[in-house]
């Protein structure tokens, strides 16, 4: 991959789509900081955090990059942070942007299929994971800002928890919006399906996690119960997602068996052996398959029946070639001669019968009556 | 009354022996007293299905047509049990000096036509079946001439439909009282009702049966009689309705 592929808006339009998309982000970054986490003071409740991610995905790795980092930093001055002090995370909101956007170089251009919207939704929870690498990294080696271990209690793992719900579920319904992701069968049963399973347990953690809020009488507690209801809530959702994978996969499998069995009639092919577990399913495409096959067979035996039809409709006789061996047979003198006898035959054995049938009428008579 | 019927091909390969074999056990079966005479002199072949063995052939239609015997003589009697009728079986010789002596002098109508009256007066015959040679040769004409009915048996091809056309027509002039078609080997696809149109419409004649291209039947081939092997078979029961209908 060589960094002139890297495709970027041209000119003018390009700056501007970088600026405004930073400065939105900056001015959600700052102004929805108010969106605490109970357990966690220093980490917002950001949506806005798919934004890098959903440039990224669409217009590439250097708007992703470009909006994330210059957004980070711009919300950090607004907030009287001061524009570097915590550089490491202008970092992370560009990888948001920066790894999405390198997607389109592995084939990730437009999503109608089950694959690549697992891989899309790896990518943003890859991304997650990088990014918050990134900024534990620096702070070890260079900032020296946090303390360890407390720190990955208090503010770390709710950060990480938190962003990858956020974008796990946004992320998908922005690019559904742009038409990124186009709405297929396969598309639409795992959106559906995950955003169910995403939305019972976020509401149910939260839910969880507010009504022990009370009881919880040291902070260590309270860190202890967002963490666990948070770890509960990722694996539950990459879980849920799973398995509604699976489950599209029960539908649409049998729906791209059907659709080659019927690319297959097109073209000719009446066999279909692509059919051959589907139609033994009990289900609706068990039946639309039986139907399929059995409408294949018909297809193909009134093919062959048109067929000879044609062959059939066609009974040509050469008349003038029969006429002329007709002549050529009665008119010889062996023929007419023939002819002459079979006449004489026919008329001396009518008069023959007649006379058996005299003879016979009163036997049969006699026999008849008794 | 008797009825002498000729089973004629323009084309060999038709199943024309077949047929003919079939036809005549059939017959039997309604428990008429059949005879089934080969006059296929050039070619004889019909003893195969009777599973006849041509050491058992004593005297043979050639032996008769040269007065070397009765034409009695020459009928050797095919039935089984399981009809009521009989069968009985005029093969011609399988000599093939016999055959070169028929080929180079022929022979007389008259004396053809008394062999048929004998046999039917003397083993009470009700159907004479005639197997004729294929083509329109003098003895096949012949053997038209002195049937009461023709059955002529073709195949679905363009060479046998114009030898059918001329048979037709030859038999039209020689005044045969009734005539038939029978397609064979008809493959399954074919659409009977339309087949049987468009044959009668080219042919100004008849069709009596279409029967299928069978693999039971090309299995058996001219080795055994199909309608006592497959009593409950389509074709046989098709056979049995030929058998009807020739009859009147």
């Amino acid at each position: 991959m060589s960094l002139s592929k890297i495709r970027l808006p041209k000119g003018m339009r390009a700056l501007v789509l970088i600026i405004s998309a930073a400065l939105v982000y900056g001015f959600l970054n700052a102004y929805s900081n108010r969106l605490l986490l109970p357990s966690a003071p220093f980490i917002a409740l950001r949506p806005q955090v798919v934004l890098p991610f959903f440039l990224g995905f669409v217009f590439g790795p250097w708007v992703g990059f470009l909006t994330g980092f210059l957004g980070n930093m711009i919300g950090d001055a607004l907030c009287g942070y001061g524009c570097w002090t915590f550089w490491n995370w202008h970092i992370a909101n560009g990888i948001y942007g920066l790894l999405p956007g390198f997607a389109c170089y592995f084939g990730l251009k437009e999503i109608r299929t089950l694959r690549r919207f697992v891989i899309m939704e790896t990518i943003v929870v890859a991304t997650n994971l990088v990014a918050i690498g990134v900024v534990v990294l620096a702070d070890l080696f260079w900032l020296k800002t946090m303390q360890f271990p407390e720190s990955l209690n208090s503010w770390i793992l709710p950060a990480l928890i938190t962003n990858i719900v956020l974008s796990f579920v946004l992320v998908p319904l922005l690019l559904v919006f742009v038409k990124f992701i186009v709405i297929t069968v396969e598309t639409r049963i795992t959106l559906v399906l995950s955003w169910l399973i995403v939305s019972i347990v976020v509401i149910s953690a939260t839910a969880v996690t507010w009504t022990v809020w009370n009881d919880l009488t040291s902070q260590a507690a309270s860190v202890q119960a967002f963490y666990s209801a948070g770890i509960v809530t990722v694996l539950v959702v990459i879980i849920g997602f799973l398995i509604s994978v699976f489950l599209a996969h029960r539908i649409t499998d049998p729906l791209a068996n059907l659709g080659q069995a019927a690319r297959q009639i097109e073209q000719g092919e009446y066999q279909l052996p692509v059919l051959d577990t589907l139609d033994k399913r009990s289900d609706e495409f068990g039946q639309l398959a039986t139907v399929m096959r059995s409408m294949a067979s018909q297809i193909e035996a009134r093919e062959t029946r048109l067929k000879n039809q044609v062959a059939e409709l066609k009974i040509e006789i050469d008349r003038t070639k029969q006429d002329e061996d007709v002549r050529e047979i009665v008119e010889s003198d062996y023929f007419k001669a023939l002819r002459q006898k079979a006449r004489g035959f026919r008329t001396t054995s009518r008069i023959d019968k007649e006379e058996e049938i005299k003879d016979a009428t009163p036997k049969d008579d006699e026999s008849s009556s008794i | 009354m008797s009825k002498i019927i000729s089973i004629h091909s323009f084309r060999g390969g038709t199943g024309k022996s077949n047929t003919t074999a079939n036809l005549a056990v059939s017959l039997a079966q309604m428990g008429l007293r059949v005879c089934v005479v080969d006059t296929d002199i050039q070619s004889p072949g019909i003893h195969v299905m009777f599973q006849l063995n041509p050491k058992d052939i004593k005297f043979s239609l050639n032996d008769f047509l040269w007065g070397k015997c009765e034409i009695e003589q020459t009928a050797h009697e095919m039935s089984t049990e399981d009809s009521k009728g009989r069968v009985f079986l005029i093969p011609s010789s399988m000599r093939t000096g016999d055959i070169a002596r028929v080929l180079k002098f022929g022979y007389d109508i008259q004396l053809l036509r008394e062999g048929f009256m004998n046999i039917i007066s003397k083993l009470t015959i009700d159907v004479l079946l005639i197997d004729t040679h294929p083509g329109l040769n003098e003895e096949t004409l012949m053997s038209i001439a002195l049937s009461d009915v023709l059955l002529i048996i073709l195949r679905p091809d363009a060479q046998d439909y114009q030898g059918t056309a001329i048979t037709v027509e030859v038999a039209r002039q020689i005044e045969v009282p009734q005539m038939y078609l029978l397609m064979n080997k008809v493959p399954d696809l074919f659409d009977k009702t339309e087949t049987i149109e468009k044959a009668q419409e080219a042919f100004t004649c008849p069709v009596i049966a279409i029967l299928p291209h069978s693999d039971e039947m090309m299995m058996l081939a001219s080795n055994g009689i199909f309608v006592r092997q497959y009593p409950d078979h389509p074709i046989t029961r098709e056979i049995g309705m030929v058998a009807q209908k020739i009859l009147g």
